[in-house]
């Protein structure tokens, strides 16, 4: 939490912080069902087939109750939605959701009811022009009854909800997982308890009554269950439609980016509150709109219709379904609806009459329809133990590479001047004498607790230049990076990046100014393919919001066409060690390519330095001197290089000046030869004796 | 009744409940303090505690609000059911962790939290599948002598309480910081890997921490039912709540603050009830636990274990 207290990335070793969605791939017995489902015209196909189906069901079944049932089937479906969203997307646990359903369900409630009739005034009157309230005489009383029309309460309750959502996130998102979990529960405790005391504003336990139903013209829907179904299923379907463009775009990789691991996506340039923020206050909008909906179905709400039973009957639809797979998670509402109005039932009957023929006075007379908790808790347990990647998994399993493909030749002869770049790089890289450092760092000083990691540390990057920074472990190295890139934010001092002070900012907003960075551990986001990785990195560098994600405007096209394009050019810049994997989740890549994926992901967000800590650990000597001569050919470009590295070959093949820290002070720094022959170093590094024989 | 003596009633009864919520908070700390689990399930092995030691009583012909026993037979009565709840309610936990929750050990994100959600569901429906979903009658079998303070009264039932939690605690608190396996469970919930790398059971010391969570859980579904006289399947989520709350306030991990954290809510609860209307005794609570964790996710006494992650 505090990060002052700890560097973030201190720990060797140390895995993901919210790893909700890292689980097994379903099992290979599977494939053929799912296969086909991989080509496009199949999935639209059997899009297309659902939709049909969907839409003559009531003159299929052709019975009120099993309408009935589908309505709230659709009012459940979108709330796993939107639950999908905050839960599955972004990885934030949310157990009081329903809160956010009842706030949307009262809003529609209360502006189309008799329960709130203040007196008539002037005030009303060009309300009552727009017909959102009507003029009432009673007993010569003029009253206000409030008649807003369903149609636009729908969109007004989702911003109603989502406000409330933004304005009870914004304090607690920043939370870890499970303390963020209990927080919420809260929350969704208050919010029913207010309904049922507030008797005033919301008829408290016994409910709102008479709440209009919705019209279209002069159609009133009534009682009749069959137009609510087609609104629901319309609700239904534009929600999927949203939440599947959504999570295609920037600002899905985003979510899933802090899903999978939150410190690399501040530091590739994520805004995290902002984009959890969104999450919460979208996912809090689908379910006022399914607030709104199904109360306009029931034409009444209770505040028992909210509470935490709700809010885990929710969870359960989208953990069943599949977190984060929106098809699933419509599957997982519908499933469990099926069992609460049909399936219950009937089994009820089978094991009553069962009770009967063998004379058994409990089984006769149990009622399996109160069992349904039971049921949701018994699915909870199984699918945690068995499938948690839920029945239609968001992830599906790539397929591995052929032999032929895994061991294809590599490059061996890797040259500085093969590596292109058509946007990083020009003159204004170039270092002129005279000029601006990229990076000067005056006497920062960073401390944890009693422990002084940098002591006034003084270090300039020209700009066009490679500076590596050498020393024994625990020598302030990566503290050095955490500080620049602001993930440390203990820091006292200056750093100024081209001329500008730094220091204080986040890292989404360093990353922005053009400093990106790799891990020393290496911190991929491990649920997403390498291009999706490498996506993530242009994440600042592009400009969709949630409205053109969803609605595809031309801009929005044509931006993440140019992402794409950026996305392979980068990948080649490392041959065909990444090209024939840009599909592949990246849990499945070799330690060496993760860490190409890593520089890739880096490099896609056109930064003018780039910060390396310790980018061949793991790699063999040949892929060292490969990768620096990448490095050399990224530096001929015009970038900038600030690189922590150990291997001292690789050193003097790259650097133009070496900087060495021991005990969190700079000991000496100069060109790689001089501080390979200094004496000082040859202490820290070998001992004394060492050095005296050196 | 004058002011002051209202206010020490309620003083009283606050303690008395907050003793009870700090014997539930501990379960949930002993726990999170091991594993960075929030247990769910404690909610409902408390409801169970309440159900088993009615059963006891009603095992020795105690039912209803009269009072049929005295002195030491009552005293006896009292004892072992007080043991046989602790016990059963210690192996349902145990058969918890052994079944539902060990399978899942490493498994990172709040999938095992999410296990114990579906794990309480289970414990309250089958008990309101079997027992049903009716309010039971709890025995009332301690007499009704108090001590008198003007005219706010301290029955014996609740000198009973405050003795009982200050024995339980007082022994958790030794075992924890004296014995071996407490020294175990300490090491483990500061760093399992180098815990077990020390040749620490790291099996055994969390099978332990669920053995006395979920006793003391027993225990204080056992006062709830002696204090309310009455309990039903679905009394396990508001007080586990509140419970919860408490070893967040306290610091969550940390074995005195969730004793303190406990008091202070039974406190709260208690004057809420009095002067602010018992109806909104939960909106205060809860606002108090958002407010903890957003202003001091660590609670009053802060945790004693680093957070792992």
């Amino acid at each position: 939490m505090d990060t002052t207290t700890a560097p973030p990335d201190a720990k060797p070793g140390h895995e993901n912080t919210n790893a909700l969605h890292t689980v097994q791939a379903p099992p290979a017995k599977w494939q053929w069902l799912t296969a086909p489902f991989d080509k496009p015209a199949v999935r639209t196909g059997a899009i297309a087939l659902l939709a049909v189906l969907a839409v003559l069901f009531p003159v299929i079944t052709g019975d009120q109750a099993n309408i009935d049932a589908a309505g709230n089937a659709a009012a459940y479906a979108a709330l796993a939605l939107g639950l999908n969203i905050v839960v599955g997307f972004c990885g934030l646990l949310d157990l009081g959701y329903a809160a956010f359903f009842a706030i949307g369900a009262y809003a529609y409630g209360i502006l189309t009811s008799w329960q709130i009739t203040p007196d008539w005034s002037g005030f009303w009157v060009p309300f009552a022009a727009l017909g959102l309230v009507h003029k009432v005489v009673q007993n010569d009383h003029a009253l206000v009854h409030f008649t807003v029309s369903f149609w636009l309460m729908l969109p007004i309750s989702g911003v109603i909800s989502a406000f409330f959502g933004i304005l009870f996130g914004a304090p607690t998102l920043r939370l870890r997982g499970d303390y963020l979990a209990i927080v919420t529960l809260g929350f969704g405790e208050i919010v029913p308890i207010v309904a049922r005391n507030w008797t005033g504003l919301t008829n408290g336990a016994a409910g709102l009554n008479g709440i209009a139903s919705p019209t279209v013209f002069s159609y009133k829907f009534g009682i009749d269950a069959t137009p609510y179904y087609y609104v629901g299923i319309g609700v239904v379907a534009f929600l999927i439609f949203a939440s599947t463009r959504l999570r295609e775009s920037r600002i899905g990789r985003a979510w899933m980016a802090i899903r999978d691991d939150e410190i690399a996506a501040g530091a590739m340039g994520i805004n995290l509150t902002r984009f959890k923020l969104l999450a919460f206050g979208l996912g809090a909008a689908f379910a006022g709109m399914a607030g709104t909906f199904y109360v306009a179905k029931l034409q009444t709400a209770t505040p028992d219709m909210f509470g935490f039973p709700v809010s885990i009957m929710i969870l359960v639809m989208v953990v069943l379904g599949g977190l984060g797979s929106v098809w699933g998670v419509v599957l997982g509402a519908v499933l469990l609806q099926l069992l609460q109005s049909w399936f219950l039932g009937d089994l009820t009957q089978w094991v009553n009459a069962f009770g009967d023929a063998i004379h058994n006075n409990y089984l006769s007379s149990i009622d399996l329809t109160q069992a349904s908790e039971l049921i949701f808790g018994i699915i909870l347990v199984l699918m945690m133990l068995y499938r948690r990647e839920g029945l239609i998994p968001a992830n599906r399993r790539q397929r591995a590479l052929s032999f032929e493909q895994q061991h294809a030749t590599v490059q061996t002869h890797v040259r500085a001047e093969d590596v292109t770049l058509s946007q990083i790089g020009g003159e204004g890289y170039i270092h002129a004498p005279g000029a601006v450092p990229m990076l000067e760092i005056n006497d920062l000083t960073v401390r944890f607790g009693g422990l002084v990691a940098l002591n006034k540390v003084n270090i300039t990057v020209p700009a066009g230049s490679v500076v590596a920074v050498i020393g024994p472990n625990g020598s302030g190295k990566s503290t050095l990076f955490n500080t620049i890139t602001g993930l440390v934010r203990a820091g006292e001092g200056s750093i100024l990046f081209q001329g500008n002070e730094i220091l204080g900012l986040r890292s989404d907003q360093i990353l922005k100014t053009g400093i990106a960075r790799t891990f020393q551990n290496i911190r991929l986001f491990t649920t997403m393919t390498v291009a999706e990785n490498i996506m993530v990195g242009l994440h600042a560098r592009l400009r969709a919001g949630p409205f053109s994600a969803v609605f595809r405007s031309p801009k929005k096209l044509t931006e993440e066409a140019a992402g794409r394009d950026w996305v392979l050019e980068i990948a080649k810049i490392f041959g065909n060690r990444l090209m024939p994997r840009l599909g592949q989740t990246v849990v499945g890549l070799s330690y060496a390519n993760r860490r190409r994926v890593e520089i890739s992901r880096a490099l896609a967000s056109k930064p003018k330095l780039l910060l390396l800590d310790e980018p061949t650990a793991g790699m063999n000597t040949s892929e060292s001197l490969e990768l620096a001569e990448q490095i050399k050919g990224l530096h001929a470009l015009g970038l900038t290089v600030l690189i922590i590295e150990h291997k001292l070959d690789v050193v003097t093949r790259i650097a133009d000046k070496v900087i060495v820290l021991d005990h969190g002070e700079k000991l000496t720094e100069g060109l790689p030869e001089e501080v390979r022959r200094n004496e000082q170093v040859l202490e820290a590094y070998l001992g004394r004796g060492a050095a005296a024989h050196a | 009744m004058s002011p002051f003596d209202l206010l020490l009633q309620q003083f009283v009864n606050g303690l008395s409940l907050g003793a009870m919520y700090a014997l539930l908070a501990l379960g949930f700390t002993i726990v999170y303090g091991i594993m960075e689990l929030i247990n769910f399930s404690h909610f409902n092995v408390f409801m169970i505690g309440s159900f088993v030691a009615m059963g006891v009583l009603s095992l020795f012909g105690l039912s209803g609000q009269t009072v049929l026993l005295h002195g030491f037979p009552l005293v006896g009565v009292l004892v072992v059911a007080l043991v046989v709840t602790m016990v059963a309610c210690g192996m349902l936990g145990v058969g918890i962790e052994r079944l539902a929750l060990r399978p899942l050990r490493g498994v990172q994100g709040p999938m095992a939290m999410i296990t114990t959600i579906g794990v309480s569901y289970v414990l309250s429906n089958a008990v309101m599948l079997t027992m049903g979903a009716n309010t039971k009658n709890f025995p009332n079998p301690i007499p009704s002598v108090a001590l008198h303070i003007g005219t706010a009264q301290i029955t014996v039932f609740q000198f009973i309480i405050w003795a009982l939690s200050a024995v339980l605690m007082g022994g958790l608190y030794l075992f924890v910081q004296r014995s071996k396996l407490g020294k175990a469970m300490r090491a483990t919930a500061q760093d399992p890997d180098a815990a077990l790398m020390m040749g620490v059971d790291v099996n055994r010391v969390i099978m332990t921490a669920f053995f006395l969570g979920s006793a003391l859980a027993g225990a204080a579904g056992f006062i709830f039912g002696l204090y309310y006289n009455f309990t039903n399947f679905g009394i396990g989520f508001t007080a586990g709540l509140r419970a919860f709350t408490a070893a967040v306030l306290g610091g969550i991990g940390n074995i005195p603050g969730a004793m303190i954290g406990g008091l202070l809510i039974g406190l709260i609860e208690a004057m809420a009830g009095q002067y602010i209307g018992a109806k909104w005794a939960d909106v205060i609570i809860f606002s108090l636990l958002v407010l903890v964790l957003v202003c001091r996710p660590a609670g009053l006494l802060g945790r004693l274990a680093p957070t792992k992650s």
